[in-house]
């Protein structure tokens, strides 16, 4: 697995603004195209400067592995993201990856329902697509604050047979959290997966615990080095992993950031 | 051709680079982007007598031109250390140094054994700086006496080479250094992180959940370069220099203060090869300037001054 990691100058092939704060930029990184799968993510260093300094890590959200090209989706939240945003076509930019454990993708019926907020939808887009490469049948559960920070439906499409969108006013979709949606779509064979903000995450881990669905997680913390040498971002777990080192924590960087929900201690933090 | 060879307390480094302790785990990681062979050496992640969880999350923010971490010393433990980990290392191409940290002096004597018996290992570091523990760490090393115990116990338990990581939190850095050098360090690396804190102002909580954390990366630098040549001024034991060293030629401004060799820390999270980039740049920097042995930099410094 690590033997895979390579770090390299990758160039911005396209931006655009996708959602209200929110960017879309495709890599030309053939080094981690050929090799990522879902759920996986890069560190980019989008400055080479003292401030920013630490690299920011991105979920990969779709590849192109013939053309070496890989996405990112991000919220345009601080001076990382914004630097990244603002790269002109053709801009270098250090790419270390793929990083991180992801998705175990496999066969689940009579669905496989993938749960999403804010750019939490980001790696569920790429594990969507490669499920439906699969013939999985597949729905998607789309979360945002607000119908303006919605991604665009030609993004959600490719994920899934079905996108069910949600917005906490209402705007677009149902209104109230996505979990709400999962009443509806779930099942004791769906294979369940997701990515979003803590509560949401506690919440879908919760249903799926009460259904008996198995649910995967990819959790997001403050990272540093992303490649497992600093135990900086540490997810606690509820049995000690099999990694002895880890004990109580585990790091979201090579032990995930893709965790079984019921491996995770939900009550520790957050 | 340059000699980047550096000798600290008997111990022939190929160059004067080290990875610094906590940044660079066991070495595993960082094997598949690196080649050990072209690096000074590698200093472990703090191991401890028993086993510890660490810190709760978050554990690191980044700040302005650095970071802050509160990791609290999670590792596996001595023994879990000595089966799981220690084989690796010591097949690696490259100087290791093993860093341990007692809650007490007689976990000191105690680790130092267990470490000697590893067999392989070139030398100790002793992690009496740590800023993120409620016992040992920073204790012992911002006390002169405490931290001359905790070398003393480590020394007569070893017949290895034996450097005390020093605290920047300290009256004067120069006193410490002299209390462990009596004690029986062979060298002496600092500095470790400042203690620094991150505010979340619209949650007005803590960013870290350690509250406080220590500071690392460029904005320690000067504190560490003034540290650095005081301490070389004050004892005979080698100084590795540590503190936000990101270049070649911050690297070689720790030496001219007085450091035989230095410690590459958050650089390396930012730049996985950036301690091979170091090394590649002293080397550079020496044959552009006549330099034959890159020892003959250290202390190099020209002082002029009230202060001198």
């Amino acid at each position: 697995m690590s033997a895979a990691i390579e770090d390299g100058l990758a160039r911005v092939v396209a931006s655009a603004q996708v959602a209200e704060a929110v960017q879309h930029t495709g890599l030309a990184a053939p080094w981690v195209a050929a090799r990522a799968v879902p759920g996986q993510f890069v560190q980019l260093r989008v400055s080479t400067g003292l401030s920013p300094l630490l690299r920011l890590p991105l979920s990969i959200a779709g590849v192109d592995a013939a053309r070496g090209l890989i996405e990112v989706i991000y919220a345009v939240v601080g001076p990382k993201t914004a630097l990244l945003g603002r790269m002109s076509v053709g801009t270098a930019v250090g790419c270390l990856g793929p990083l991180g454990h992801g998705f175990e993708v496999r066969a689940s019926r009579p669905r496989a329902v993938l749960v999403g907020g804010g750019v939490g939808l980001a790696p569920l887009l790429y594990l969507g697509s490669s499920l439906r490469a699969l013939g999985q049948p597949t729905v998607l559960l789309a979360g945002a604050r607000t119908g303006r920070q919605h991604l665009p439906e030609f993004l959600l499409a490719r994920a899934a047979d079905r996108v069910l969108r949600s917005s906490d006013d209402g705007s677009v979709g149902h209104r109230g959290p996505v979990t709400d949606l999962l009443a509806d779509e779930l099942e004791g064979g769906c294979g369940v997966y997701a990515c979003g903000p803590r509560a949401m995450l506690r919440e879908v881990a919760a249903r799926c615990r009460s259904r008996g669905a198995p649910c995967q997680v990819s959790v997001e913390e403050y990272m540093a080095c992303g490649l497992g040498v600093c135990m900086g971002c540490a997810v606690a777990v509820r049995a000690p992993g099999p990694a002895p080192a880890h004990g109580r924590y585990q790091r979201a960087c090579v032990e995930g950031p893709v965790f079984a929900a019921d491996a995770l201690d939900w009550e520790d933090h957050g | 051709m340059v000699d980047l060879a550096v000798r600290i307390a008997g111990v022939t480094f190929a160059n004067p680079v080290l990875l610094a302790s906590g940044t660079c785990n066991y070495g595993e990681e960082l094997s598949a982007l690196i080649d050990f062979a072209r690096l000074g050496g590698l200093v472990t992640k703090t191991i401890t007598l028993r086993p510890r969880a660490g810190n709760p999350p978050p554990r690191t923010v980044e700040t302005a031109a650095g970071m802050l971490n509160s990791i609290g010393l999670q590792n596996p433990g001595i023994e879990t250390f000595a089966v799981v980990h220690w084989p690796f290392l010591k097949a690696l191409p490259t100087r290791v140094v093993v860093n341990i940290a007692g809650e007490t002096v007689d976990e000191f004597a105690e680790l130092a054994a267990r470490v000697d018996a590893l067999g392989g290992v070139e030398a100790m570091e002793l992690n009496i700086s740590c800023p993120n523990v409620s016992k040992g760490g920073m204790l012992f090393g911002s006390d002169p006496a405490a931290a001359a115990a905790a070398v003393g116990a480590a020394r007569r338990a070893t017949r290895l080479p034996v450097i005390a990581k020093l605290t920047p939190h300290v009256a004067d850095i120069a006193e410490v250094a002299r209390a462990v050098e009596a004690a029986g360090a062979d060298a002496v690396s600092l500095i470790n992180t400042l203690v620094g804190m991150a505010v979340d102002l619209e949650r007005r909580r803590p960013v870290l959940g350690g509250v406080t954390g220590g500071l690392s990366g460029p904005a320690i630098k000067p504190v560490a370069l003034a540290m650095v040549w005081k301490t070389a001024r004050a004892v005979r034991v080698p100084v590795i220099g540590i503190g936000g060293i990101a270049s070649a030629r911050d690297a070689l401004e720790f030496i001219v203060a007085g450091a035989s060799a230095v410690q590459v820390g958050t650089a390396t999270f930012v730049q996985p090869r950036a301690c091979i980039e170091i090394a590649e740049g002293i080397r550079a920097h020496c044959e552009q300037r006549g330099v034959s042995a890159v020892g003959s930099l250290v202390g190099s410094l020209i002082v002029r001054g009230p202060r001198a």
